[in-house]
């Protein structure tokens, strides 16, 4: 059952049911046994009035009782009866309501009433109480005659009477009790109905204000106040998941709107320099000179997007990484390539301490990437005639690599946002164009995805980036 | 007319200032942020071209300086910004225009050229002067209902006089509105450019359209 209100429901109501059905049998029981032995005592009751007016006579027993005189007795449908034995089940006296019938014989117990469930004479059912006592002589009438006292003579009385109006009563009672039941299940169905409603309401005014929330309205809190308490962790926890999710679409946005703005600066220069190239009639040298530029532009784009749409896969987790071994000291010389001549010619100083043995865990494509940023930003803002230099050591289980260069201006607090997407230092922009705040994201993140870890320093205007790879496993 | 163009990203920067000096503008360019308020403070500008995001001092903060030093030159901020809150930041900041990149190179030269007109309080594109008539936006210049062919050079100073019309230009304000900055070392160019133009507007048997007031400088059409 995946309804709450239904599951309540059921619960509520199935149990106070079963509480009022287990209540009514309770009561019928006590009733029922309350009844029964009042029957019982007043069938005894008359049994021992009966029993009182027997007498002994010479032997002879008799009552002295007349149940024409009792209305009981004489009750045309229901009547009352009574029998009275001798010795020896010798019939001494029985009510005129048994015609010339016998009640059934049950032998009595001495001083107990016993009591039997019977079938009456007319076919009835009822129930029959059966003493047994004994009855001595008169000693007065003794007296009086001047004989021995007779032995006193043991006799048998029944009483019994119909049970049909007990049973009725106890079936008008087991009726009422049943209907009280189901009266008081039905109730307890509505009050149950209207309580979970009630109750539940808080949860559907909860669905509501988060149905309301879209992406356009995500500063909007769930209000904790009057919430109840059972449901404050939930609201509480549903806005911190509002807060993260907020956050990660005010980056997501930023970014997207930072990328627009990046791309729009080189679009332009490419736009307005064909638009100024096109707008006379020019010499071949002109032509060639804009179309450079251009091109020139073209691949900074390039290698914009490009660095874009890594850095967007390897966040998204989309870049199925292919770790291997890959022997560092190639990999830098192969990324350093480009850059080399370049550095000469501004007289910069540069140190290689690669071991040629030194072998890293990692995609080798991606890793490629990371070293060229990496060696194009220190060949790019390191300054003329500054100094270079690239270490790499073997820790036990990682390779440490070392990338530091002369001439930073970035302060300390600049250093911290130097991982961020499209944060770029005064002296960046001051730049080629070149450089557009990707690349030390980029190399963040695909070093984290190799499973190392990379982190920068600046001190004295030397700026250090430090990276743990994780090393060959043997 | 004389431009300052603060832009840091280099190629955008070349493609302005080649095409702002073909349409006859003298300009200094810098990618700077203080370079940039150095030079607007220390030089007259008609117009100012000027990025926001600049190493060392961003546009907004140059803007501010130039309004708060009391510059009256027209400032055009080009950027990649493009939402409303900042094109209302601009231009209330102080600035008189806002072109978002990327753009049409056609509409930043209408727009400065806007810009240069409302410098000299001039509302009509078309400059007219006597009987000769200047065609801003074409740069086509009439006299009568003859046309004159102009080079740039000449073009821009007679625009220039002709913005100012019926004042007393200096041969020095003709300097540094129109002519770049250590463009020509010998500073008789501007004699040299007023004898071209005289000599393509002149006619004979009319009175002179540039007049040359001894000590004091140069004026156009009919004035003291």
């Amino acid at each position: 059952m995946r309804s709450l209100r239904a599951r309540l429901l059921v619960w509520t109501v199935g149990g106070m049911a079963l509480l009022v059905a287990v209540f009514g049998v309770v009561v019928y029981g006590v009733m029922r046994q309350s009844l029964n032995r009042s029957f019982n005592a007043s069938l005894a009751g008359v049994a021992r009035t009966i029993g009182a007016t027997v007498k002994q006579e010479g032997g002879q027993v008799e009552a002295e009782f007349d149940d024409r005189d009792i209305p009981a007795f004489r009750h045309p449908k229901h009547p009352d009866y009574f029998e009275l034995w001798g010795e020896g089940r010798r019939v001494v006296q029985r009510s005129a309501s048994l015609g010339q019938k016998d009640l059934e014989w049950c032998e009595g117990d001495a001083g107990e009433p016993r009591f039997d469930d019977v079938r009456l004479p007319h076919g009835r059912d009822g129930r029959m109480v059966t003493l047994a006592f004994q009855v001595k002589a008169d000693p007065e009438e003794q007296a009086k005659q001047g004989g021995l006292a007779p032995a006193p003579v043991t006799v048998t009385l029944a009483v019994a009477r119909e049970t049909a109006p007990l049973n009725a009563d106890l079936e008008f009672l087991a009726r009422l009790l049943a209907s009280a039941t189901a009266g008081a299940g039905l109730l307890a169905l509505l009050v149950a109905a209207i309580v979970v409603r009630q109750g539940l309401a808080p949860l559907g005014a909860l669905a509501g204000r988060i149905g309301a929330i879209r992406e356009d309205n995500l500063a909007t809190r769930i209000p904790l106040d009057g919430m109840p308490t059972e449901m404050e962790p939930i609201g509480r926890r549903l806005n911190d998941l509002l807060l993260r999710l907020e956050e990660v679409f005010r980056r997501e946005r930023a970014f997207t709107a930072d990328a627009a703005h990046e791309l729009r600066t080189p679009l332009a220069g490419i736009r307005s320099t064909m638009e100024v190239a096109l707008s006379r009639l020019r010499k071949p040298d002109e032509y060639q000179q804009a179309l450079g530029d251009c091109l020139t532009i073209t691949r900074q784009m390039q290698s914009m997007v490009d660095n874009l749409l890594a850095l967007s896969r390897l966040e998204g987790g989309q870049t199925a990484l292919q770790p291997e071994p890959v022997r560092l000291a190639e990999l830098i010389e192969k990324c350093w390539g480009p850059l080399a001549a370049a550095v000469e010619a501004r007289r910069i100083a540069c140190r290689f301490d690669v071991p040629a043995d030194l072998v890293c865990t990692a995609d080798r494509a991606n890793l490629a990437r990371v070293l060229s940023n990496l060696l194009a930003n220190a060949a790019d803002y390191t300054d003329d005639g500054g100094r270079i230099e690239i270490v790499a050591i073997a820790a036990c289980d990682a390779v440490g690599l070392k990338i530091s260069n002369t001439g930073c201006r970035l302060s300390q607090d600049e250093v911290a946002h130097v991982f961020e997407r499209f944060w770029r230092g005064d002296s960046a922009r001051a730049a080629t164009g070149v450089h557009c705040g990707l690349g030390l994201a980029l190399v963040q993140r695909a070093v984290t995805a190799f499973g190392g870890t990379v982190d920068v320093g600046v001190a004295g205007g030397l700026f250090a980036v430090r990276v743990r790879l994780p090393a060959a496993k043997a | 007319m004389r431009v300052l163009v603060i832009e840091d990203y280099p190629p955008l920067q070349k493609a302005v200032a080649k095409g702002l000096r073909e349409a006859g503008y003298a300009v200094d360019v810098t990618g700077d942020g203080e370079e940039g308020l150095w030079y607007a403070t220390s030089n007259e500008y008609d117009v100012v071209v000027l990025d926001l995001m600049l190493p060392k001092m961003d546009g907004m903060t140059i803007l501010k300086r130039l309004r708060a030093a009391g510059r009256p030159c027209h400032v055009l901020i080009l950027t990649a910004k493009d939402t409303l809150a900042d094109r209302v930041h601009g231009l209330d900041a102080g600035a008189d225009d806002y072109l978002v990149k990327p753009f049409a190179f056609e509409e930043l030269l209408a727009r400065v050229r806007a810009l240069a007109r409302r410098a000299y309080c001039i509302k009509n594109p078309r400059l007219e002067v006597g009987d000769l008539r200047i065609e801003t936006p074409t740069q086509r210049v009439w006299r009568g209902k003859e046309e004159a062919r102009l080079t740039p050079r000449e073009y821009v100073l007679l625009e220039y006089l002709a913005m100012r019309a019926g004042q007393v230009v200096s041969r020095t304000d003709i300097w540094e509105h129109v002519y770049e900055f250590n463009s020509e070392a010998d500073s008789n160019v501007v004699d040299v450019y007023i004898g071209y133009l005289r000599k393509k507007l002149e006619r004979p048997g009319r009175p002179p359209l540039i007049r040359t007031v001894r000590g004091r400088g140069y004026a156009l059409g009919e004035g003291p």
